[in-house]
């Protein structure tokens, strides 16, 4: 058991249990859709056109952003479209994707490009990890070569088996049907990062997964340790500070203190993609909910509809609510024709419910026992509600890690979180704006320098100008004579037009 | 609110043994006006009524009033104790959550300035039901079965140079309907309705300040011990303090705001006007709040 632990969290009993965790490949989708724009980073640029022919595995879009990772086709076939749709997020915004109608025959593109990592040196492992489009497969998708490119000093690698949130079970059947797979991943991860110490941390409910990764447990490097199973223990921050005691500074990143923390999903697509040269095409998702008959995992290609998989688990006629992620911090989708991405760890299907009505805060504070990051989420409330943007950053917005603990114990019902995640969104709109202004104001300024610098800079020309003129007449002794004669002459001159005139 | 209205049966129950009748009449008095006025103030501010009269919010502040006054206190002071309440103390501050006093002690606070007299005339035995129903609804002189509160006494004893020896300082009444508020209070923690922080730094203020006291001159103030039985000193720290929507929001400055209450209150009852000092107590501190919740935030996770 872990000795430490972090404040807060919350135990939720899953509510839709399964005995026995097995996984079940689903049959090849007939179309697959493939969104551009990952979860963060460019929207990548499509390479291929509309009709051309793709196989498995071939890569179909890139950006030139080296925190990205290209886009690879998961089924072999031929492109119908490349045109913007909806895409599981929050902004319900459409997104440019990828069409592909399969052709049913799942021709890979040659994958023999598989390479013994011993040999290869660190920075061929992470270019190779980047060509085969990983990230993280825990939720957030977070590119996994810009966690290695950005490791300093790495002393401990943490791989996290923890589901990251109740009533989600793919990582336990992951864990529980590729334990070797994972253990070699770990020595690929191992090999790139050279850190000191492994720890796997497992959930206490996972006693299969455990024992099944026990059996394969061969490097006295590497330790298996079971945490409690309390949400929010699988957000990485937290997580190291429940195995390490370690608490990475709310500006940094893990990576840059010298830990390294990887999903164990994420650590068996390294395996596929190092040993077997195969990129990230397929993952395994958890359909759960209380509008489905068999709660199930299921191995599916990226980009398959929801109700691919939905459909092999018999869900009932009712009106549902989608919702892709966890039941407290997923994504709420209109309906099951959105497609699988790579974080779509969970899809909930829930008979339709009437939501429930909020009531007034009263400050009881049963949210501020449960942040795991110790907010005060009651106060936070009081100024997101009013749009303060100033006293909300004073009571530490950008803490927030949105994992809805607060939602969960509230007695009013009211959704605190989305609250937060709005008034972020505020905060960062006022920066842009912000950036914006100081740009076109510093413009401004400087072309007011500019002009007053040009101004004074001419008019001290002209005076030196002038004083030189003043100057080189004052010295030219014949300037004078010639003056005096002038004037001698000019003087003259009237005097005789004068005379004349008269 | 529902819990905190059972956690209470216990002390009424006490306070019905020792002074009769009244006690029910002033709660029953009291619930009804808050339901009217607190509807009629939705129906004016065009809100929802239902859920609001449901979340039993405004019942509670009336049930706590209604046991803060004297129980032969006439009919038109609850009745005007209770709209001061709803409609100064909380509708018109937004409803619900968003008043910054405590709705029961500001009208509590306006009765005592407002009627002194009427405020510490408390009942002295046992009131039958056709006697009570005549003190509170005719005002019928009730001198021979009245008189002030034990703690009434012993501060006018003490001003008048008598010293703590020679006064009583036990109030058998008053110790167990300080009793039956404790056991509702711990009822509440039990089932965490409330948290611990206030009702404990509470009582530790008061025992604090009340032992400073006594021991700079043990004959000329109250011991800590009779402070904690005497008065509201239990449904202060129980049932007062800790409305959570104007008490201190964060664990420290829960302890910070239950501990100079129970300071404050022994303050008040020792150098005071007051015959009790929980109402001006809890709304002095009431004040602080904002700045007690702003400096006590707990240290975020990474900073």
């Amino acid at each position: 058991m872990a000795r430490h632990k972090f404040n807060g969290g919350i135990f939720i009993k899953n509510p839709y249990p399964i005995d026995k965790i097995k996984i079940v490949p689903a049959p090849l989708p007939s179309k697959v859709v493939l969104p551009l724009q990952q979860r963060i980073g460019e929207e990548a640029k499509p390479c291929v056109r509309v009709g051309e022919r793709v196989f498995t595995g071939q890569i179909i879009a890139k950006t030139e952003d080296d925190f990205c990772v290209p886009i690879h086709a998961s089924i072999s076939g031929t492109v119908v479209a490349i045109d913007k749709q909806l895409t599981p997020h929050h902004s319900g915004l459409k997104s440019g994707c990828i069409t592909i109608e399969s052709d049913g025959k799942d021709e890979w593109i040659d994958t023999n490009f598989g390479i013994n990592f011993l040999r290869s040196s660190k920075k061929t492992l992470i270019e190779h990890i980047q060509k085969s489009g990983i990230v993280g497969l825990g939720g957030a998708g977070f590119p996994t070569h810009t966690k290695l490119n950005n490791l300093k000093n790495c002393h401990t690698l943490i791989i996290n088996g923890t589901e990251c949130e109740p009533g989600i079970s793919c990582d336990d059947a992951l864990m529980q049907n590729y334990p070797q797979e994972v253990m070699r991943g770990i020595e690929i991860l191992l090999h790139i990062c050279g850190a000191k110490h492994v720890i796997i941390a497992i959930e206490d409910d996972k006693q299969v997964a455990f024992e099944a990764l026990l059996k394969y447990l061969h490097n006295d490097k590497i330790k298996l340790q079971k945490i409690p199973t309390k949400y929010t223990s699988g957000a990485e921050k937290l997580l190291i500070k429940a195995l390490l005691n370690i608490e990475i500074p709310s500006n940094s990143f893990a990576v840059e203190q010298g830990v390294l923390c990887q999903n164990v999903a994420t650590t068996k697509a390294i395996f596929d993609a190092v040993e077997l040269g195969r990129p990230l095409v397929s993952r395994i998702v958890t359909v759960t909910g209380s509008a489905v008959e068999t709660v199930d995992n299921y191995t599916v290609r990226l980009g398959a509809s929801f109700a691919h998989i939905v459909n092999l688990s018999k869900p009932n006629t009712n009106l549902h609510s989608v919702r892709m992620g966890g039941m407290m911090m997923g994504v709420d989708v209109d309906n099951l024709e959105t497609m699988i991405c790579k974080i779509t760890n969970c899809i909930f299907v829930n008979n339709r419910q009437k939501p429930i009505k909020t009531q007034g805060c009263i400050r009881c504070g049963q949210c501020n026992l449960v942040c795991p990051v110790n907010l005060l989420p009651q106060q936070l409330y009081w100024y997101a509600k009013n749009e303060n943007i100033d006293k909300s950053l004073d009571y530490n917005l950008l803490d927030c890690i949105e994992c809805r603990c607060c939602d969960y114990v509230c007695p009013s019902h009211i959704s605190l979180a989305a609250y937060f995640v709005f008034t972020k969104a505020l905060h960062a709109n006022k920066v842009k704006e912000q950036n914006k202004v100081n740009i076109a104001r510093e413009r401004f300024e400087y072309r007011k320098y500019r002009l007053a610098r040009n101004k004074k800079e001419h008019a001290e020309m002209m005076a030196a100008k002038k004083a030189q003129l003043k100057q080189k007449m004052a010295d030219d002794k014949t300037q004078k004579d010639k003056i005096a004669a002038a004037i001698e002459r000019v003087k003259k001159n009237t005097k005789n037009n004068d005379d004349t005139s008269i | 609110m529902r819990q905190v209205i059972y956690a209470l049966v216990l002390g009424i129950g006490a306070h019905y043994y020792f002074f009769g009748w009244g006690v029910f009449l002033q709660i029953v008095l009291a619930v009804a006006v808050a339901i009217a006025v607190e509807s009629t103030f939705l129906r004016i501010r065009k809100f929802p009524i239902k859920p609001a009269i449901s979340d039993g919010s405004a019942i509670l502040t009336a049930v706590l009033l209604a046991i803060s006054i004297p129980s032969i206190a006439p009919w038109w002071l609850v009745v005007l104790g209770v709209s001061f309440a709803i409609v100064f103390g909380k509708q018109l501050y937004g409803g619900l959550g968003n008043n910054p006093f405590n709705p029961a002690m500001l009208g509590y606070g306006f009765l005592l300035i407002s009627y002194p007299l009427q405020m510490s005339t408390w009942a002295s035995e046992f009131l039958s039901l056709p006697q009570t129903l005549n003190v509170i609804f005719n005002s019928s002189p009730v001198d021979a079965l009245s008189g002030a509160t034990r703690l009434d006494t012993l501060k006018t004893q003490l001003a008048l140079g008598k010293t703590t020896d020679e006064i009583e300082l036990y109030s058998v009444a008053q110790m167990w309907i300080n009793a039956g508020f404790l056991l509702g209070g711990l009822y509440l923690m039990i089932r965490q309705v409330i948290m611990w922080h206030i009702p404990t730094a509470f009582i530790m203020g008061v025992v604090v300040m009340a032992s400073i006291l006594s021991l700079s001159n043990h004959q000329f103030y109250i011991p800590p011990q009779n402070h904690l039985i005497l008065g509201a000193t239990m449904l202060g720290a129980f049932f007062i303090a800790t409305d959570p929507i104007s008490a201190s929001t964060t664990p420290k400055g829960r302890l910070i705001y239950g501990f100079l209450i129970g300071v404050l209150v022994v303050i008040i009852r020792t150098f005071g006007g007051y015959p009790d000092g929980v109402a001006f107590a809890v709304l002095l501190m009431n004040i602080a709040v904002p700045l007690i919740d702003y400096y006590t935030q707990p240290r975020v996770f990474g900073q």
